[in-house]
């Protein structure tokens, strides 16, 4: 798995959203937001484009790979 | 307990008592007939018979009923289970099954008594501890982390399966286990069932670690 860096929580904070309420909207559980914003998992391609709709920024700048 | 489950419980314990009752009437009244082992090619009716044949009938019918009973509940699950994307719910307490694995040990019995092996095949039952980890994960949303965890942790699960298998066909099949080759045929039962009830209990216990690993207290951040 490359490595990446995730800003996620960062994106999500300025939503004004908490975990669960992100997760419910991108129909994930709170444990893979918590590990998303830790960097410890790799997304698919879908739930990317979902979190980046739900927090209102683009993918690049949640996910940021080396 | 469910009306249902008391019911087919109810039932198989009138199952038992009919057939304990009939094989002692059978041993005490009509030569131990249909309870010993006997040739039904020269079998011919006696008055005395009809208890054991009622008893036999009957839990046959009833084993009948309970497999598929068992089969369609299971089946309802694994559609329950697709439509609302969460995992089957299960008591953790079912892990306990796993114990029935020691009934394994019965076949060094029947194979000293007459030669019989297959009960070394219920060391399968081991597999039956995955139950306790599936219990604690009963109910739980499939998310594609999940998902991704459930494959990761079958293929593992599936790894270490075969190279087990692998490394026991190799070594039995250089020859005879102690100069005897149902010896051999004992050992590749024993550990095909051992291997099996791993693969089936690790999976179960990988996809708990992997899911439950590293995970931050229960605060928001």
């Amino acid at each position: 798995m490359a490595e990446f860096e995730c800003r996620l929580k960062q994106y999500r904070q300025l939503k004004g959203l908490s975990q669960e309420q992100l997760a419910a909207k991108v129909g994930v559980r709170r444990e893979t937001i918590i590990r998303l914003e830790k960097a410890q998992y790799n997304p698919s391609l879908k739930l990317a484009i979902d979190i980046s709709r739900a927090v209102d920024a683009p993918i690049e700048d949640i996910f940021i790979f080396e | 307990m469910k009306r249902k489950t008391k019911l087919w419980v109810g039932s198989g314990i009138f199952c038992l008592l009919a057939l304990l009752i009939s094989s002692w009437y059978s041993v005490t009244f009509n030569g131990s007939r249909l309870v010993v082992p006997m040739d039904f090619d020269t079998y011919a009716f006696q008055p005395r018979d009809p208890p054991m044949i009622f008893s036999v009938s009957i839990a046959c019918i009833y084993l009948l009923g309970l497999f598929f009973t068992l089969f369609l509940k299971g089946l309802r699950s694994r559609q329950s289970v697709a439509r609302s994307n969460t995992t089957r719910s299960l008591n953790p307490r079912l892990g306990f099954l796993g114990l029935l694995g020691f009934l394994g040990f019965a076949g060094f019995w029947t194979y000293s008594v007459n030669g019989t092996i297959f009960p070394f095949a219920f060391f399968l039952f081991f597999g039956f501890f995955g139950f306790y980890y599936e219990g604690k994960m009963s109910g739980t949303f499939m998310d594609e982390r999940f998902r991704e965890n459930a494959v990761q942790a079958s293929l593992k699960a599936s790894n270490i399966t075969f190279t087990i298998l692998f490394i026991a066909l190799v070594l039995l099949c250089q020859g005879r286990l102690m100069g005897n080759p149902e010896y051999t045929l004992i050992g590749f039962v024993i550990t095909l069932s051992l291997a099996l009830a791993l693969r089936i209990f690790l999976s179960e216990y990988l996809l708990y670690r992997y899911d439950h690993e590293e995970l931050p207290a229960e605060g928001e951040e």
